[in-house]
């Protein structure tokens, strides 16, 4: 069966030396993944691709210290040899070993892993007294001649090293096999490649300077990993995430715990760690061990708001004592790849007298000051570049790190948008030729046409169904259709049938292929301010995929036969449809419809004025149903404790010239909701089939209730006015917010609303065999289950729903238990990575908003310009100053009432406000200064005037600074009276809406918030696929202004209309 | 050194063998003339020796005298040099008296006790290197000793371990496995009738993956029979040529 040898090895543990033996089985067929492969290996998965000049070979030391080079997908059959990976493995721990497994899995890298050592013949014991690298080399020697005969010389095979002796000892051993050091072999092979060169150089560099540190200590030692292991077993020190607070880097960093385990009662809260010293060379996000301080050293976080990077002086306020430690060992490095800003030339010189090494400043303000040692300093100053961290010794009192890749100057707003993509760990490269392969072909010559075969499978609604789509104006990704009609009375009454037609985008994309795995990696579409970056290749999510009108689509599609009269569900049918959109509407064309206002559906215009009145009394008849269903089911959940939350949108309305005349809300139409309602419905249900289908690894979204004490701060702020939170259940959230009006201001119950969504977490997806059954609710919604079904084109979990479900529904038919797709826990990981990447894409859009409302303010002149001074809402207080919202550009900030100096602001008689010596007295519901002229109070919900500046940062973003103006408003508060929409619009819907209310009392509830100002739910805005006028048109139009190179921006005039709003 | 990897993403285990591979067995029956049957085995690194004596009167104490079957007296141990760091108490700890247990409730079920009603059977294993299987190896030492003492036997006992690392069962475990965390199940088999003489594990293991774990097992035990066998038959053409039968 095999043949067997033995080796010897020595090692040694616990610091003992030990003797071990073991055996090492050899065998002659060892697969050698090559697609030239003559003997007929038995190569599974992933083959090296024939169609390269050459395989190259790279040895233990080049795979240990460059393999970041060898990841540049440009560079071809890479043949990993074990004794490199073993080397990977043993000297540079897990999480650079596992990066090299997935390298390796990586169907998008052309690279294998030969397993050398059990070859027969490409092994060769180590020799007694061998130094282990000498050993290693000789063994990927041995290994790339074997590979060499093994593919009968066929490719010539280089071996890449970056010991200079072994090129002379072997270098002329044998033809075909080549050896060269890694610059050489850069430099022959890939001279387009100057990106991985570079990255070479400042690798070499990095790995050179670090042999020459100095021996002052800098910090205490880590304790090896055995005594903390020990330790937190015993209680000794505590295990946590490090979180580095934003606005106070330096200073204060938290501990968070991993496990509730903790034997220690007292430590429920976080462990505070004061300092660099305590702090011992952990970066944020890096995994520590931290030992507690004696109770007398506690301290407390400080409260006080801080203006940008300046340091504090002086007596600090500070909260109530928490525990407080020091950093004792690191368990796990957390690094990622980080965006920094080199400094100008004036500071480069005074730091690098001695050699190019040079501090730059992260972007990122948690993290530290990186060393990093180039030559290219002075082409580089104040541009941002990429950079990893390499190490951080105890003497050394910043990390060190190398260059990888020049983003560009800082400023400018390729840059700017780059930084924020890197910064949240997004890639998205454009899609390869490989993946666009997959692709099913569509143009003009050779249109996609149904396949025979699967009209035959399918359900075909072409001729029985209306389905038409409701969606923003200028959509091209139409994920979802919606059709009803009646059926033929059952035994309980007249019958309905409500449809939801999904796009069917797993047809295209199969599981495993290259674009499933670009999707799954990309996990979500993201929505930049200026920009969209797909999920999926534009060929499937605008046209392939896309329910445009008129054309035949594949769908998936939930029908339920509902009774007409008290729309309780008889019968719920889920399947692949055949679907043609008659209709594709817009909410605006939809709510007009529905009013009964003149309009007209650019469908029927053609058709004859008979015809035409017929189909539209269709139409309207169908969105009247529509309506009318989705009111019942708003009001079932209304009953069950839905909320209704408020996040801060900008929106800016145009005139013909494209300038901004005002900034007014969406007027929320009642055809939102009722779209979202269906969608929300179909979700439901969805979530109901897979889970039932498949109990322990069905994929669901859930939203857990919030921690009452993040209520606190609502609560506070709610009773300043008088009112009472009841926060004890949605049902009672939802009702107490809907009660605390405040008939003069409107914004009072939005900013109160902004609030509770703050207090909430995220909606989240799970795995239902990770989670407890009664942790499934879905908190926002008030449904038990929930799941994400509607909108597969632009999000990973709804292909992954949809996979269940097509599976869920052949078991149905009888094909016996359908093989599961995936076990619990790797839908577990895989709904963690969907739940990171949106958190990443959220964040990323966040900032790209707050990119470019620096960029609308940053030429506009704070003094004279009547645009940078506004009206606010302060709606919390702080030590130094207060928090206020601006409502005309959604804007949320920190106003400070007392500067560095320490003189506080004082109001004059007419409201102006003027900076004073004095002192500052802070309660809850105001803070008041105290000056030689008087006392000045500012309350919660006081509306004042602000000045926008922008505070620049050569580092950092750049970021907006408030001053305070005015106590008094800026003037009539004239944003707030378009928040209530005007009455005249809703006339007639309200009519309708009697009859209704009085068949459901619950709706009525419902309604009365419908006409509510401008809260628009969660799920609402998640479903809304873009609005106009809208942000995109603002910053698009900022950007024209504010920017001369906009070339490389490459966003096409189609994508204009698309920005999407963050999926909740 | 951060965990070995057990099973590597190309199948390969530690030793260079694929998950459901056996290691090199290698055996001898008669290796003592003075005893009733010896034989040595070898499986991978771990070496061990069988001796039976018997059957014969019961010593000792008569009261543990069986009247309708054989007693069956089994004796696990280590040589003091069978591990890496000096072992000091070669036979007599708990562990080794338990795998004696182990041993004589293995050989009950396999021997035709009934033969020798009131008689006494003596095995004694020792394991002269340990490179983990220690117990199928000394259960296939002595299922051979017992054959070379040429007592009757329902079938061979083979006995094998098999652990479970990334949802695929590995066979045939060596010590770096069996000590590298996770399950570690050994099963001893008579293969004819695939009935289970002895089954232990004494780690957790989600019952769903049991089925495949035990069936690995027992496809390996099924292996080691086949090695056995032929051992055997070698042995007795060899026993046969000498006495020029």
């Amino acid at each position: 069966m095999i043949k067997t040898e033995k080796v010897l090895h020595l090692k040694s543990s616990r610091g003992r030396k030990v003797r071990v033996v073991r055996e090492h089985y050899l065998r002659e067929r060892v697969p050698c993944y090559s697609s030239l492969c003559q003997a007929e290996c038995a190569n599974e998965g992933k083959v090296l691709s024939g169609d390269v000049t050459h395989y190259v070979v790279p040895d233990a030391g080049v795979a240990r210290d460059f393999m970041e080079v060898l990841e540049f997908r440009e560079i071809q059959g890479v043949v990993f040899t074990q004794t490199a990976c073993q080397a990977v493995q043993h000297t540079r721990g897990r999480r650079q070993y596992n990066r090299l497994r997935s390298l390796l899995k990586d169907p998008r890298h052309d690279c294998v892993l030969f397993a050398n050592e059990f070859q027969e013949y490409s092994f060769c014991p180590r020799e007694k007294g061998e130094p282990q690298d000498k050993w290693q080399t000789r063994c990927v020697y041995q290994a790339a001649v074997w590979y060499h005969d093994h593919l009968a010389g066929l490719k010539p095979i280089v071996m890449i090293t970056e010991d200079q002796a072994a090129v002379v000892e072997y270098g002329s051993l044998n033809r075909g096999v080549y050896i060269l050091s890694t610059q050489e072999y850069l430099r022959t092979f890939w001279p387009g490649l100057q990106a991985a060169q570079e990255l070479y150089c400042s690798i070499a560099q990095a790995l050179q300077e670090r042999g020459s540190e100095g021996t002052e200590r800098e910090y205490t030692e880590h304790l090896p990993a055995e005594v903390l292991e020990a330790g937190i077993k015993s209680g000794r020190y505590v295990q946590g995430t490090l979180n580095v607070n934003k606005h106070r880097s330096q200073h204060e960093a938290f501990v968070r715990f991993e496990s509730s385990s903790n034997k220690s009662t007292e430590l429920n809260s976080d462990v505070l760690v004061c300092g660099g010293k305590n702090r011992n060379r952990a970066v944020h996000g890096d995994m520590v061990a931290v030992e507690l301080l004696p109770k007398g050293e506690w301290r407390g976080r400080t409260m006080a708001l801080t203006e940008g990077q300046g340091e504090e002086k002086g007596e600090e306020t500070q909260s109530q004592v928490m525990p407080t430690g020091r950093v004792v060992g690191i368990l796990q490095r957390n690094w990622r790849d980080y965006v920094v800003t080199f400094p100008p030339r004036e500071e480069t010189q005074s730091q690098s007298r001695n050699s190019q090494r040079i501090l730059v400043t992260p972007w990122d303000q948690r993290i530290p000051k990186i060393r990093i040692s180039t030559q290219q300093a002075d082409i580089l100053q104040d541009h941002r570049v990429i950079v990893r961290l390499d190490s951080w010794e105890s003497t050394s009192l910043y990390p060190n790190g190398h260059s990888v890749r020049v983003l560009g100057r800082a400023g400018e707003l390729e840059t700017e948008v780059q930084t924020i993509l890197i910064e949240n760990g997004v890639h998205v490269a454009p899609f390869s030729e490989a993946q666009l392969r997959e692709m099913p072909v569509s143009s003009s010559e050779r249109p996609w046409t149904l396949d025979p075969e699967q009209v035959v499978t399918r359900r075909d609604l072409r001729d029985t169904h209306l389905v038409f789509s409701i969606d923003p104006l200028g959509c091209e990704d139409v994920d979802d259709t919606l059709s009803i009609r009646k059926l033929p009375p059952g035994p309980r009454g007249p019958r309905l049938e409500l449809g939801v037609h999904i796009a069917d985008v797993t047809h295209f994309v199969k599981e495993g292929s290259l674009t499933d795995l670009e999707a799954r990696t990309r996990a979500t579409t993201y929505y930049l301010a200026d920009r969209r970056y797909d999920m999926l290749p534009a060929v499937l999510s605008a046209d392939l995929c896309s329910l445009l009108g008129g054309v035949d689509r594949y769908a998936m599609s939930v029908m339920w036969d509902l009774d007409a009269q008290t729309l309780a569900v008889n019968k719920v049918w889920y399947g692949r449809t055949l679907i043609r959109s008659s209709y594709q509407l817009h909410y605006e064309l939809a709510q007009a419809l529905l009013d009964g206002d003149e309009a007209d559906v650019p469908e029927l215009v053609k058709l004859p004025p008979g015809k035409r009145d017929v189909q539209l009394a269709q139409l309207i008849e169908a969105l009247e149903t529509l309506t009318h269903v989705a009111r019942h089911l708003r009001a079932q959940r209304d009953s069950g404790g839905a909320l209704e939350l408020e996040g801060v949108e900008v929106r800016a309305q145009l005139d013909q010239d494209k300038n901004i005349t005002a900034l007014v809300p969406r007027q929320p139409l009642e055809v939102h909701e009722t779209v979202a309602e269906c969608m929300i419905y179909a979700n439901h249900w969805v979530a109901r089939k897979i889970q039932e289908s498949f109990p322990q690894q069905a994929l669901l979204r859930h939203h857990p209730p919030p921690r009452q004490e993040f209520f606190t701060q609502l609560q506070d702020s709610a009773r300043a006015r008088g009112f009472t939170i009841d926060t004890r259940s949605n049902k009672a959230l939802a009702e107490s917010l809907d009660r605390a009006v405040d008939p003069q201001d409107p914004l009072v119950n939005r900013l109160l609303r902004v609030m509770a969504t703050q207090a909430m977490s995220n909606a989240l997806y799970f795995s239902t065999g990770a989670c407890p059954v009664d942790q499934y609710y879905h908190y926002g919604l008030a449904l038990d289950r929930y799941t994400h079904f509607t909108s597969p084109i632009r999000r990973y979990a709804d292909m992954i729903v949809h996979r269940m479900l097509t599976a869920a529904i052949a078991m149905e038919k009888g094909a016996g238990p359908a093989k599961a797709s995936a076990s619990s826990k790797e839908l577990e990981e895989l709904a963690q990575h969907i739940n990171n990447k949106n958190r990443a894409a959220q964040h990323a859009q966040k900032l790209s908003t707050e990119l470019f409302q620096c960029l609308y303010f940053r030429d506009k002149d704070p003094q004279s310009d009547e645009r940078c001074v506004a009206n606010a809402v302060i709606y919390s207080t702080r030590a130094n100053g207060m928090l206020v919202f601006i409502p005309q550009y959604g804007l949320k900030g920190a106003v400070y009432l007392k500067n560095r100096e320490g003189e506080v602001v004082s109001v004059m008689q007419d409201g102006r406000c003027e900076w004073k010596a004095g002192s500052l007295l802070r309660s809850l519901d105001h803070i008041s200064t105290t000056t030689a002229s008087g006392t000045s109070t500012f309350n919660l919900f006081q509306h004042i005037t602000v000045q926008i500046s922008v505070q620049p940062s050569r580092c950092h973003s750049d970021t907006l600074h408030l001053e305070v103006v005015s106590s008094k408003p800026h003037r009539t508060p004239e944003p707030q009276g378009q928040t209530t929409p005007p009455q005249g619009t809703r006339g007639r819907s309200r009519l309708v809406q009697e009859v209704v209310r009085q068949a459901e009392e619950a709706s009525q509830q419902a309604e009365e918030k419908r006409g509510r100002a401008s809260r628009i739910s969660r799920e609402e805005r998640e479903f809304r696929q873009s609005k106009v006028p809208n942000l995109y048109c603002l910053l698009e139009e900022v950007r024209e202004l504010a920017l001369l190179d906009i070339t490389g921006c490459g966003v096409g005039l189609g994508s204009a209309a698309q920005p999407c709003s963050a999926s909740a | 050194m951060a965990g070995l990897e057990l099973l590597s993403d190309q199948g390969y285990r530690l030793d260079g063998r694929k998950a459901t591979e056996l290691r090199k067995v290698q055996a001898r029956m008669g290796v003592f003339a003075q005893a009733d049957g010896s034989a040595y085995i070898e499986q991978g690194n771990t070496k061990a020796l069988a001796v039976v004596y018997g059957p014969h009167e019961v010593r000792g104490s008569r009261s543990r005298t069986l009247n309708d079957r054989a007693v069956i007296n089994c004796q696990y141990s280590m040589a003091t040099f069978s591990t890496s760091e000096r072992k000091r108490r070669p036979h007599g700890d708990r562990k080794s008296t338990e795998m004696s247990l182990h041993l004589k409730q293995t050989f009950e079920a396999a021997v035709l006790t009934n033969l020798y009603p009131r008689s006494q059977i003596d095995i004694y294993v020792k394991i002269l290197q340990s490179d983990g299987g220690n117990y199928s190896a000394g259960v296939n030492a002595a299922t051979l000793a017992v054959i070379d003492a040429g007592i009757p036997l329902r079938d061979y006992v083979c006995a094998c371990t098999a652990g479970f690392v990334d949802e695929t069962p590995l066979t045939d475990l060596c010590h770096a496995e069996e000590s590298g965390g996770g399950t570690s199940l050994a099963m001893a088999l008579l293969p004819r009738g695939g009935h289970i003489a002895l089954l232990q594990m004494d780690a957790r293991l989600h019952q769903d993956h049991l089925e495949t774990l035990m069936e690995a097992a027992m496809t390996a035990c099924k292996s080691i029979s086949k090695v056995l066998d032929q051992v055997v038959r070698q042995h007795l053409q060899e026993v046969s040529a000498l006495t020029g039968e």
